[in-house]
């Protein structure tokens, strides 16, 4: 499979595993362990009979020595269908001419992508900038290259609300890769829909590190999706700036996890294979 | 280098002035930064106004301070002075026919002009020419034209020459190398030498000796003839002319040859008169005359206003044989006139010597002069302040060059800003 500039990537998150937070719903046979108690081999506990379980499932044997009938009950395990929705709004293209924030996400979105296929876990994406592109979660192989070439294919511009892609994404984990400084109010009520459904939703966050101390020479801020909103950064300013940001990512960070959403905030200089291990690692230690 | 209209250049360097103070407290925008958290800085306004030690912009505030000051300059019409002498020497050369000997007369202009005063030499007849000081040589060694002189054709030249020299110089002084014959003076030459303002330095030459000469006709003309008022007056000595009636004979060809000038002159023949133009050298008359046809010869000496020949000359031996094709109605006074009577000595007149001229008396020598012994002032004879400055146009060049840069600096800072 072709890769392009995503095969150091992949390689790095090769073997890396990414357990869903809980049990998940599901009857296709996968990685992560299932809310169903069904037929496999992974024994997990003896139950009382009850009427209406089947019969082919009772332990005889355990029957025999202790005359009481008992259940054998296993654990399965299904998959879980993930979706990708990542910011392509003007923001994302930040800074210039590199657009850091956009190539983090871009390669977020295809870490974690790439780290669920490999758990058979069907993946899907959906971009949100000047058009949409949507994939539906899909397990085939060519999905991680349509998804690569998606994102490829897009050059973040204009202002797209995040909210509608969230509440209707097919999956029942969500990835959101943005920088919130879109619909962060519709968004945060979607995802806590969404959350109170027994999904997974996790928004990373992806703050540049010219955001957070902008260069010296930046004297006029120009907002790039309002390029009407032009305010002087200079002196008390700046400080008054830091401040105020800092304070709003520790709000929303707040305000998400309140919401039962896993809130990760993601710097432009942190290595995207980092960054991807430490979404699926954290998450692997709240599911254990 | 001196400004004809020095306020222009004043009011240039006020505006350019005011144009560095503008760049001192102009109001500036730096550059956007595209901040995609901008919504985070509290808002303050986006312009800054303060005063600056140092002008911003410094390329752009010399460009446009050159570009006022090369306006200003160009309106200011510079002109360049050159280092001014105290005396420049404008000489006229007569070397008209009046003129004894052309070399006399360039003799005396060199000696005019040995002090080593700039001077603009002129050599006139009835056009004055101006001459470099190295041809002087070579216009000793040319003989006098057979043009008349005009003394009015000089002085304007010279009034022209000196408006040149007068950038040069504090004070002209002309000098006039002619015999100053009456002929040279003309009704304009009073006006023009009271247009000159200051003395006139004359050095006087011979008169050509010849045309004085004393002449006389062999045939002694009787009163009712036409020709004898014009002739009654004239000397009795000198060159003999013989006045033919008819075709000349053997004898008279003996004479021509011999040196002597024979006029072939039937001007009693019957002819209807009609109103005519008729020229001899500077002399004319309209009058009522008659014509007669005249052989083609090698030198024309008088003609009708129409340009055909009224009189031809040939030269036989040492004489020459002239025919005059002039003839005159026996009823009139033309023969009293006095422009008649000297056409008509002109055409009897010896070969050669058929110019009469007369030297000016001394009172016309003295109001040439002038009373006044001091050269003229060269402020008086300087032109006016009208004439085009030379670096006007360069000055006005090199502002729109400016302006061109000026405007492509501004889009490009214009460009980087954005």
């Amino acid at each position: 499979m072709p890769t392009g500039p995503y095969g150091a990537l992949l390689d790095a998150v090769r073997g890396v595993r990414w357990p869903a937070a809980r049990r998940v719903m599901g009857a296709t046979l996968g990685a992560h362990p299932s809310q169903l108690r069904g037929n496999s081999s992974e024994f997990s506990e003896f139950r009382p009979y009850r009427q209406g379980d089947d019969p082919r499932r009772v332990d005889w044997r355990l029957l025999a020595r202790s005359d009481r009938a008992y259940v054998r009950l296993t654990t399965d395990r299904a998959t879980f269908r993930t979706s990708m929705i990542v910011d392509a709004s003007a923001s994302m293209a930040f800074p210039l001419p590199q657009f850091d924030k956009w190539r983090l996400a871009r390669e977020v979105a295809v870490g974690l992508a790439s780290v669920a296929h490999a758990e058979a876990d069907p993946v899907g994406l959906a971009i949100a900038g000047a058009g949409q592109t949507v994939l539906a979660p899909r397990a085939r192989r060519s999905v991680l290259l349509e998804m690569m070439r998606a994102l490829d294919a897009t050059t973040p511009a204009g202002s797209t609300a995040l909210a509608p892609l969230v509440a209707s994404a097919r999956a029942s984990r969500v990835v959101v890769i943005t920088d919130l400084l879109g619909d962060f109010d519709e968004m945060l009520t979607a995802a806590r829909l969404r959350v109170a459904s027994r999904s997974e939703v996790i928004v990373v966050h992806i703050v540049a590190d010219d955001e957070l101390d902008p260069p010296g020479d930046a004297l006029l801020a120009v907002d790039p999706e309002a390029p009407t909103m032009r305010r002087i950064l200079d002196g008390d300013l700046r400080i008054a700036y830091r401040e105020s940001f800092l304070r709003w990512v520790d709000d929303s960070a707040a305000a998400l996890r309140a919401a039962g959403v896993r809130y990760v905030r993601a710097n432009t200089n942190e290595p995207a294979p980092h960054l991807v291990r430490r979404i699926a690692g954290e998450t692997a230690r709240r599911g254990a | 280098m001196s400004f004809l209209a020095p306020w222009a250049f004043a009011i240039a360097g006020l505006a350019a002035a005011g144009m560095v103070i503008l760049h001192l407290v102009a109001r500036q925008r730096p550059a956007a930064y595209w901040l995609p958290t901008t919504r985070f800085i509290p808002d303050q306004r986006t312009l800054v106004s303060r005063a600056a030690t140092r002008p911003r912009d410094l390329l752009l505030l010399a460009l446009r301070v050159l570009l006022l000051l090369s306006v200003g300059a160009a309106f200011a019409r510079p002109v360049l002075t050159p280092r001014r002498g105290a005396m420049a020497r404008v000489v006229l050369i007569d070397r008209s026919h009046a003129v004894a000997s052309v070399f006399d007369a360039v003799t005396r202009a060199k000696a005019a002009t040995s002090d080593g005063v700039p001077a603009t030499l002129i050599a006139f007849d009835s056009t004055p020419v101006v001459v470099a000081a190295t041809s002087l040589d070579s216009l000793a060694k040319t003989s006098r034209t057979e043009a008349a002189g005009s003394l009015s054709a000089a002085l304007v030249a010279a009034r022209r020459a000196s408006a040149a020299l007068a950038e040069r110089a504090d004070s002209i002084q002309l000098v006039l190398v002619s015999p100053v014959a009456v002929s040279e003076i003309d009704s304009a030459t009073r006006r023009l030498r009271a247009a000159w303002p200051g003395a006139i330095r004359i050095e006087r030459v011979a008169l050509l000796a010849d045309s004085s000469a004393p002449w006389t006709l062999e045939r002694r003309l009787t009163a009712d003839d036409p020709l004898g008022p014009a002739m009654a007056s004239a000397p009795r000595s000198g060159t003999i002319t013989r006045l033919l009636r008819g075709a000349p004979t053997a004898a008279d060809s003996t004479f021509v040859r011999d040196g002597g000038t024979a006029v072939r002159w039937d001007s009693t023949a019957a002819s209807r008169p009609a109103a005519e133009g008729l020229a001899v050298g500077d002399e004319v008359i309209v009058a009522a005359l008659g014509r007669r046809a005249v052989p083609n010869a090698e030198r024309v000496v008088a003609r009708w206003a129409d340009g055909t020949a009224a009189a031809t000359e040939t030269r036989l031996g040492k004489g020459c044989l002239r025919d005059v094709g002039v003839t005159i109605p026996a009823a009139g006074d033309i023969a009293l006139h006095p422009p008649f009577q000297r056409i008509v000595r002109a055409l009897l007149a010896p070969c050669g010597l058929n110019v009469t001229e007369h030297p000016a008396d001394s009172t016309t020598i003295a109001w040439l002069a002038g009373a006044a012994t001091n050269a003229a002032r060269a402020d008086v004879l300087r032109g006016d302040d009208t004439r085009p400055s030379p670096l006007a146009p360069w000055l006005l060049g090199l502002a729109i060059v400016l302006a061109l840069a000026e405007l492509a600096l501004r889009a490009k800072s214009q460009t980087e800003a954005a």
